[in-house]
């Protein structure tokens, strides 16, 4: 009974990641520069690949056609925790890089890290 | 079986939508974004392939992937900030 | 069932001659590394699914890693834009 649970539960999480990754890419597609992209692409990394792995390591766990279901369940939740460890810090540092750089034309209200640096 | 018919073209058209964006990006950090996100969520199609293919070698690739993908960003992020990199 | 296979490798290779495209064209060194990042990636999946988990290890290792961060230095040390 466990076991059926289990892998329609990571089913349903790997659906749900799935549709997250693709509002995501649109998201990236559809914002105007590229500090609003950067949201857009935290929902396709989180939401995207984190859910979807934890789903596959429940999958995984409930799965008894699998040979050797602990290692997939092992290394898929390794994943989604550095993952999730990750992306932000690279998504900041691409945002961090892209201020210095000046490279992203935009239009801000009040630029606060502007103001912080002076 | 049959939702592996759903998943794999949710994937793919993310994977096509993903590269249109690395293609069509103005700046050099809308192309590094996109591949990042890109490569994350492949690290979750490798997975998934992992359970579909039934064989347990194949997961250990999505971890180098993700983090491989991560180090593209340090050193693209450190070269646009100071101008130079490594030694 | 094996179109499904065939399909997901038709798929990764154009996606991989597509960033190699780009990335040659590409006059802006600094994207073209990421061109070639993205392609290392799309080729992994070809490699992975012709059922090659190794190569897939090393071969991003090498791709998307190694190449890219030495071509970044490289571009640090000489001039970014390609000057035809």
């Amino acid at each position: 009974m466990i076991d059926y649970i289990l892998f329609y539960s990571g089913l349903t999480l790997i659906f749900i990641g799935g549709i997250c990754d693709l509002l995501g890419s649109l998201g990236l597609l559809k914002f105007p520069n590229f500090y609003v992209r950067l949201h857009a692409a935290t929902v396709g990394a989180i939401g995207g690949a984190v859910i979807p792995l934890i789903g596959v390591s429940l999958v995984a766990l409930g799965s008894d056609f699998l040979p050797n279901k602990y290692i997939i369940a092992g290394a898929s939740f390794i994943t989604a925790i550095i993952i999730l460890i990750i992306a932000p810090t690279g998504s900041h540092a691409l945002a961090y890089a892209a201020h210095r750089a000046g490279i992203v034309e935009w239009k801000p209200k009040c630029d606060h890290l502007e103001r912080d640096k002076k | 079986m049959y939702s592996m018919m759903v998943l794999i073209p949710l994937y793919l058209s993310a994977f096509i939508i993903y590269v249109v964006r690395a293609i069509k990006g103005p700046t050099i950090a809308d192309a590094v974004l996109a591949i990042d996100c890109l490569s994350y969520d492949l690290a979750v199609f490798l997975a998934i392939l992992a359970i579909y293919f039934k064989s347990a070698f194949l997961v250990s690739s999505a971890i180098i992937l993700a983090l491989w993908a991560y180090l593209l960003d340090l050193y693209i992020a450190k070269h646009l900030v100071s101008k130079e990199v490594g030694a | 069932m094996i179109m499904v296979h065939l399909l997901m490798l038709l798929v990764a290779s154009l996606l991989g001659l597509f960033f190699s495209y780009m990335a040659i064209t590409e006059k802006d060194l600094l994207k073209a590394i990421a061109y070639s990042a993205g392609q290392g990636v799309a080729y992994s999946i070809l490699f992975y699914l012709l059922m090659a988990p190794d190569v897939v290890l090393a071969y991003i290792a090498i791709a998307v890693g190694i190449y890219s961060a030495l071509l970044v230095f490289v571009v640090s040390k000489t001039t970014r834009y390609e000057e035809d």
